[in-house]
């Protein structure tokens, strides 16, 4: 067992120990006081729209049942029946106007409150319990809060405020939803689920990791980049395949100019008035609906914001400008599966979707040109890092260059360390924190 | 008015292209499609379209031509050590016949093991190709893969099904 002084030494300034990668008993803490502690998104409200639509998922591992009450409240519940703690809703989503235990038959009403007891409450007279405890209702999980419909969890009972919590990446938020010429998202159009055989954080880092793309992405992107210029030698427009790929391969210095830009409580992201997005053609008939709904002049401040990855620590990451998430969910030590989700900008043309669709096809799911190259870089860090060559992975690139920027944070070259610095001080802060997760 | 074949002609034909899978004889694979042929592995079941759902691939030529100049690119990292494939092809039906064009529909079950690294993958569904007369064979209009896993958790998939 770690102690916290234990746990505080793995992390330097500069470098990191390779335990917190491999170590599956560091592992079960992060799930207790990381994924315990910190807020975790759940779904989005769009997918469940009605009184009695349900929607089931993980938290840290954990089953959990979030049900619509009605047009404002959404309850977030472990998923487990009462009596014998079987989950009690298997299927991934649905709508239902009781929700029952397909074991015992025991049911709950859409606020979690007992309905039906088998075989009715007399069974349970001198055990002295009533349908009426709370503790034969289904359990609430105790931190639930939505940001412009992106609901997160905590399973401790003093979670700070979310929007203060999620600090400046609340902007990267605002930015996926002003990009609806109605201010409004839907998830839409399924899920992919990759599993990768290596530890969540590896996937973490790797999405602000601003010097791996051009190497580790060449053999696709630098080839539909060449293939690009040798089919559509003079369009502005090429088929927007070569559009998504090639900004992989861009050369370092678009990449340390992209920036990286971190926050209290492990946040970041990269980019800002430019990313690999930044110049995707344009949509006239979005551009209009867009004009007509917020006026040309904030439109403009609207796409100026063209942001690259944001992580919202530990485990939620958007793309504001291709209207994608990726969902992170640690199964073990080197266990991770990263859930892709779409969303429909309500009110923009199709083709906006369509762009969004064929982005996840390409870069998220387990068959696409980009992920597999990202995930053998998992695995060999994850095998590397078993040798005795040194217990120290560094972190040290362009160490105390990073200047405070005007949104509380600090920015950085692209290829700084500073997010993988910023992370395992949060890192570090939860783990060692007293409290709940202990 | 064109003559219905038999369904062993189709056969051998889907024997064929998976061997070309097998063989890694990319060229000879990609030319058994028609001038931009979609090749295509819906996420889910039931999936309506490539375009409003994610899928696990959907490709055209232009994309098939970046996967299949990856294969042979000196950098491309998942592909060191380089995976290998086996295909088995059974339970081939004429699904449609169309006697004007002479395209077919034909569903067929598969089986194929995805080899890298001490590490067997094992993929398996239906496949329905849309195939076009092309002088005494085929040529590939369409080619969907209905994985029976395909709305679950999935590893790397390399090569094409």
């Amino acid at each position: 067992m770690y102690s916290n002084s234990e746990l505080a030494g793995l992390i330097r300034d500069d470098a990191v120990h390779r335990s917190v990668y491999t170590d599956p008993e560091i592992f079960e803490l992060e799930m207790r006081r990381i994924w315990g502690r910190a807020w975790i998104y759940v779904a989005h409200e769009s997918q469940v729209p009605l009184k009695g639509s349900f929607f089931t998922t993980t938290l840290a591992r954990q089953p959990v049942l979030l049900v619509r009450q009605d047009d404002e409240t959404i309850n977030l519940f472990f998923n487990r029946c009462a009596h014998k703690g079987a989950k009690v809703i298997e299927v991934e989503s649905g709508r239902a106007p009781v929700l029952r235990c397909g074991y015992h038959g025991w049911s709950y009403e859409v606020d979690g409150r007992c309905k039906h007891v088998t075989g009715g409450d007399a069974a349970y007279k001198a055990s002295g319990y009533s349908r009426k405890d709370p503790c034969m209702g289904l359990q609430k999980v105790p931190g639930v809060a939505s940001y412009r419909g992106f609901i997160f969890a905590s399973l401790a009972p003093d979670a700070p405020d979310l929007r203060t919590w999620l600090g400046a990446t609340a902007t990267s938020i605002d930015n996926m939803v002003d990009r609806s010429p109605e201010g409004k998202l839907e998830v839409t159009g399924g899920v992919l689920r990759y599993h990768h055989d290596s530890n969540w954080k590896f996937f973490v880092e790797n999405l602000n990791d601003m010097m791996h793309a051009m190497i580790a992405h060449q053999s696709s992107a630098q080839t539909a980049r060449v293939m690009g210029k040798e089919l559509f030698p003079d369009d502005p427009n090429p088929p927007a395949e070569i559009q998504i790929l090639s900004p992989f391969a861009e050369n370092t210095s678009f990449f340390e100019e992209m920036g990286v830009h971190a926050f209290d409580n492990g946040h970041s992201y990269s980019g800002g008035k430019t990313s690999i997005h930044a110049n995707y053609s344009g949509i006239p008939e979005y551009e209009e609906a867009m004009e007509k709904a917020y006026g040309k002049e904030r439109v403009a401040e609207i796409f100026s914001l063209n942001r690259h990855n944001t992580v919202v620590y530990p485990g939620f990451t958007l793309k504001g400008a291709i209207q994608t998430i990726r969902v992170v969910k640690p199964v073990a030590v080197d266990q991770t599966v990263i859930e892709s989700w779409t969303l429909r900008l309500v009110g923009a043309p199709e083709e906006m979707l369509r762009r969004s669709i064929l982005y996840c096809n390409l870069i998220n799911s387990s068959g696409n040109l980009v992920g597999p190259d990202d995930h053998e870089a998992y695995h060999r860090l994850q095998n590397g890092l078993t040798t005795d060559a040194g217990d120290w992975v560094s972190m040290g690139r362009y160490l105390g260059n990073e200047e405070p920027n005007d949104e509380g944070g600090f920015s950085a070259t692209g290829s700084s360390d500073m997010v993988f610095r910023s992370q395992f001080k949060a890192w570090k802060n939860y783990m060692t924190a007293n409290g709940a997760g202990d | 008015m064109m003559e219905q074949p038999d369904v062993r002609i189709l056969e051998r034909f889907l024997f064929h292209e998976a061997r070309l899978l097998d063989e890694k004889r990319w060229d000879e694979w990609e030319a058994l499609f028609v001038e931009d042929g979609e090749y295509w592995v819906p996420a889910s079941r039931n999936q309506p379209d490539p375009h409003t759902h994610v899928s696990i691939m959907y490709e055209k030529s232009l994309l098939r031509a970046v996967r299949l100049k990856r294969y042979r690119h000196p950098n491309a990292m998942s592909l060191q050590p380089e995976p290998h494939s086996v295909h088995c092809i059974s339970n081939v039906m004429l699904d449609s016949f169309d006697d004007d064009s002479g395209v077919c529909i034909t569903n067929a079950r598969f089986v194929m093991l995805e080899y890298r690294r001490n590490n067997t993958n094992i993929h398996g569904g239906a496949v329905t190709h849309t195939l076009e007369p092309h002088g005494e064979s085929y040529l590939i209009r369409r080619k969907k893969i209905e994985l029976v896993n395909c709305d679950g958790e999935l590893d790397n998939i390399q090569l094409y099904f």
